[in-house]
């Protein structure tokens, strides 16, 4: 890809990421504050904490997971697993075909 | 992945067929299917007779063991892990090596699992009948038997995971969903069993049991039946998925926008309304995750439209795929408070149970076996008007089924919002209760059908192609 049209591609990029996240972020801060604060003024509030905290535990687990496959190359070639997948299959096909007795 | 690693990805793999019996264990994916069919079998018994009971017709009256309350959970117990999880570890057992090009890290280890899920299976059933629920909707499975199946859902994970870990370069996303969802359901079970019996109570039980509820059909069920959808609907249509990117833009949206969707079960609750508010948002967030998936399948159709009356399998999973948008989509609505008002607690509730466990998963599963079966055996159906009768009475009957109970769940939020007395809502529901009766008994039957179908399949000779590698037509 030329250079301008990858510079260009990548501030839309990042205004888009801004555009969605901007709001969603400031939400949860606001969100989170408000749950801290429920936990602070209430004894019981521990119940709040628990689906949030699994809820946080297994968010942070896929973002984790999702770097590793970033830094991996998982998404590098993004469409080439689909067309592996078939050229396997048809592979597999064709032993089985070559073994059926009636083939 | 550049050029030379594709290249020896492809070059592993079977070249003989030796090889090939060696990659995928046959044998065990039809015992899973035999196993999961009786278990489908033995809910729809259980469904049939709360139905019947709905309808003041209880022949089974003053018999403890068999109550109602007990059989409805028996009902919902046989489904979700006796025909669900067989039919779904079955098909695992075929698309994971295949996908791969890797064998199940033990085949021993697969028949252990095999013998010993059916234990829990059965030991769920019998602790039921008995009286020993634990009070956990969906983990109605006895305290004593859950560190098994606990147990169990952790070797399925080893046992699956290992060919994954081994595959080389990116992953096709059916992986991705499968990995997830070993993961998932351990984590879920251990959560909604452990959590709300031995280390919270009250109102925080009921967040987590909420979370546990949600969890097992957006986690264990959902990752496993699109990851199946990704692998099959390609190679029946002989055709690559329309967009690779699109179909992870799925996946990763699933896993950071479902765990939190529970708490919408109770809404209007004690947990704090921020929660609340929360739950409904992600579920929200979640209709535009699953509308880029049904259009990534509807993209990958495009052009092959005739395959969905051709291809009986195709047609399942399409099938499959407009109620799971239908079913989201309303899940989208009922999710507000503005809906619960007037249908928590109603049968809308119920209609909507169904059409999510039997209009979409159990109808891709019962897809993925009339397209394997005849693989598996080296035998083609023995009729496929059994085929055909075995969808359409599935297929109508469970929309008649969602809509009946869909207006039954509204015409009773509305007799009770109206301050009506109780038994006006029961009365008000009767037509609608006789009618979802026979819808049961047409799905039941084509059960039925599909079954003497598989008999008469087995008993029959071995048939050319043995590979079975035409689709089912009509």
């Amino acid at each position: 890809m030329p250079a301008p049209n990858r510079r260009k591609n990548r501030v839309w990029t990042v205004v888009t990421v801004l555009f969605f996240l901007g709001p969603a972020m400031f939400g949860f801060g606001t969100k989170f504050y408000e749950l801290v604060q429920v936990f602070r003024g209430d004894a019981s509030g521990a119940f709040a904490v628990t689906p949030i905290v699994n809820y946080l535990l297994a968010g942070c687990g896929f973002l984790l997971l999702f770097g590793w496959a970033a830094k991996n190359g998982m998404f590098r070639d993004i469409e080439q697993p689909k067309f592996l997948m078939l050229e396997n299959e048809n592979r597999l096909d064709a032993v089985e075909r070559s073994a059926a007795p009636h083939a | 992945m550049n050029a030379p690693e594709m290249e020896s990805s492809s070059a592993i793999g079977p070249e003989s067929a030796a090889d090939l019996e060696r990659l995928v264990e046959r044998k065990l994916v039809l015992w899973y299917y035999f196993a999961a069919l009786t278990y489908l079998i033995v809910s729809m018994l259980g469904g049939l007779l709360m139905a019947l009971q709905l309808i003041q017709c209880n022949e089974l009256q003053g018999i403890e063991l068999l109550s109602p309350g007990r059989w409805r959970m028996l009902h919902t117990n046989a489904i979700a892990y006796g025909f669900l999880a067989n039919a779904f570890l079955g098909t695992l057992h075929w698309a994971i090596p295949r996908l791969t090009m890797r064998p199940v890290l033990s085949k021993p280890l697969s028949y252990l699992i095999f013998a010993a899920w059916q234990i829990v299976v059965v030991s769920t059933a019998v602790g039921i009948l008995l009286g020993q629920a634990q009070a956990v909707e969906w983990g109605e499975t006895p305290v004593w038997i859950d560190p098994v199946a606990l147990l169990g859902l952790l070797l399925v994970a080893v046992n699956f995971m290992a060919p994954i870990a081994g595959a080389k370069g990116p992953m096709y996303v059916s992986l991705w969903y499968f990995m997830a969802a070993f993961v998932w359901t351990f984590l879920t079970y251990a959560m909604g069993n452990f959590i709300p019996q031995y280390v919270v109570c009250g109102t925080n039980a009921g967040a987590i049991a909420g979370l546990f509820i949600h969890d097992l059909v957006g986690l264990f069920v959902t990752p496993l039946g699109w990851g199946l959808m990704y692998y099959f609907v390609p190679i029946l249509l002989k055709k690559p998925i329309w967009s690779h990117g699109l179909s992870l833009v799925g996946f990763w949206g699933l896993a950071f926008f479902y765990p939190l969707q529970g708490i919408h079960h109770f809404l209007y609750t004690p947990i704090p309304m921020f929660l609340q508010y929360g739950a409904v948002i992600s579920t929200i967030a979640v209709e535009f995750v699953v509308a880029t998936v049904i259009v990534n399948f509807f993209g990958t159709l495009y052009g092959s439209g005739r395959a969905v009356v051709t291809n009986l399998p195709i047609r399942w999973f399409y099938t499959g795929m407009i109620l799971y948008f239908v079913t989201c989509f309303q899940c989208a609505l009922q999710v507000t408070l503005t809906f619960q008002q007037l249908i928590h607690f109603t049968d809308w509730v119920v209609g909507h149970a169904h059409l999510v466990m039997f209009g979409v998963f159990s109808q891709w599963l019962l897809g993925i076996m009339t397209y394997l079966i005849p693989r598996l055996t080296g035998k083609e159906w023995y009729s496929r008007t059994l085929c055909e009768w075995h969808y359409w009475l599935s297929a109508t009957s469970i929309v008649v089924m969602f809509l009946d109970l869909t207006m039954a769940g509204l015409f009773q939020g509305w007799s009770w919002s109206s301050m009506q007395y109780w038994d006006h809502s029961t009365q008000v529901s009767q037509p609608f209760w006789i009618v979802r009766v026979f819808a049961g008994l047409a799905m039941f039957s084509g059960q039925i059908v599909f079954i003497y179908n598989i008999y008469r399949t087995l008993s029959g000779p071995r048939t050319a192609p043995a590979t079975g590698l035409q689709p089912a037509t009509a």
